[in-house]
């Protein structure tokens, strides 16, 4: 029998995570939070991973092992598979997720209004939404290497934000 | 009945291994334990033309050796189960329902967050629910 989890647990549990590494632990140093955030995340996928391919049968190659991060395991944490897969047939997948749920309730703050700036505000409010919107994506990232590698594929992952609540994961398979 | 029940990782690292005999016969046992893992590369690296078969998990019977029967498992995650036992007619069945709650138990094992994954399976939890799915072993059969 499953267990069930409160989400709205997770999502502020998330939150805090992100926010007590990024502006308490390191908060001179963002690319080390970065790491210790998707360290975190690596360790989740390698436990779950573990437990969700119980009762499958051994993946024969790379494809199938994806396969199963974007139906199986994607609806385990989701509830929702990824909506598109993307791959070059050389070791780069792209996973897209039009809704991807722990971004789903983020929202910017309006841009505001300052006249002083050569950039254009909105602009620059979108960039830097950008870049606090990323450090919320390495923990799925995490998740996502710590599953393949527990599966037998070392690969490194990273995340676009595309237009909220959209984003995709790059998978780049190591050689 | 079951005298040896072994988890080794991927890289053949032991991560468990517990006998479950009364006499000293420990290291026989790990003998047979280590020589069944060349078994299972095999097994592993030239599958049998058997379709369907193909990649599952449970690996069936590894060898036999006068005294003994061992069989094996393979989860996705590479990691190893063996399996040697006394019984010489063992049903399938049995076996397969072995490993299936054998594997339960091991993914609770490794899912705390103080196990070190690659690092010997410690806890006292796990022994206990191992040695209560060992002495089942079989039982479903007689009933």
């Amino acid at each position: 029998m499953g267990r069930e989890v409160s989400e709205s647990c997770i999502d502020s549990l998330l939150t805090e995570m992100v926010s007590t590494y990024c502006n308490r632990f390191y908060a001179t140093k963002p690319e080390l939070a970065a790491r210790r955030i998707e360290a975190i995340g690596y360790q989740v996928g390698h436990q779950l991973s573990e437990r969700y391919t119980m009762e499958r049968p051994r993946f024969s190659d790379h494809l199938e092992a994806i396969k199963f991060i974007c139906k199986d395991f994607w609806s385990e944490v989701f509830k929702k598979q990824i909506d598109n897969l993307k791959t070059n047939h050389r070791g780069t997948f792209v996973l897209q997720d039009n809704r991807f749920r722990w971004l789903a309730r983020m929202s910017v703050d309006p841009p505001t209004e300052n006249g002083g700036l050569p950039q254009d505000p909105s602009a620059l409010a979108e960039n830097e939404a950008t870049q606090l919107m990323s450090m919320y994506l390495y923990f799925p990232c995490g998740i996502i290497r710590g599953a393949l590698s527990n599966l037998g594929i070392s690969c490194a992952v990273s995340a676009d934000i595309s237009s909220l609540p959209a984003c995709s994961f790059v998978i780049r398979i190591k050689a | 009945m079951i005298v040896c029940v072994a988890v080794v990782g991927h890289q053949n690292n032991p991560l468990y291994i517990q006998s479950f005999t009364e006499a000293d016969d420990a290291l026989k046992l790990h003998h047979i334990v280590h020589c069944s893992l060349d078994v299972v590369d095999e097994r592993v690296n030239n599958p049998k033309k058997s379709g369907p078969m193909l990649n599952e998990t449970f690996l069936g019977l590894l060898y036999p050796t006068e005294n003994y029967k061992v069989y094996g498992y393979l989860t996705n995650t590479k990691v190893k189960f063996i399996l040697v036992t006394t019984d010489l007619d063992v049903k399938d069945a049995d076996v397969r329902n072995f490993f299936r709650r054998f594997h339960a138990a091991y993914v609770d094992a490794v899912s705390n967050p103080f196990h070190v994954p690659g690092k010997k399976i410690t806890s006292r939890t796990f022994a206990d629910r191992v040695s209560s799915i060992v002495k089942s072993f079989g039982l479903s059969s007689t009933v």
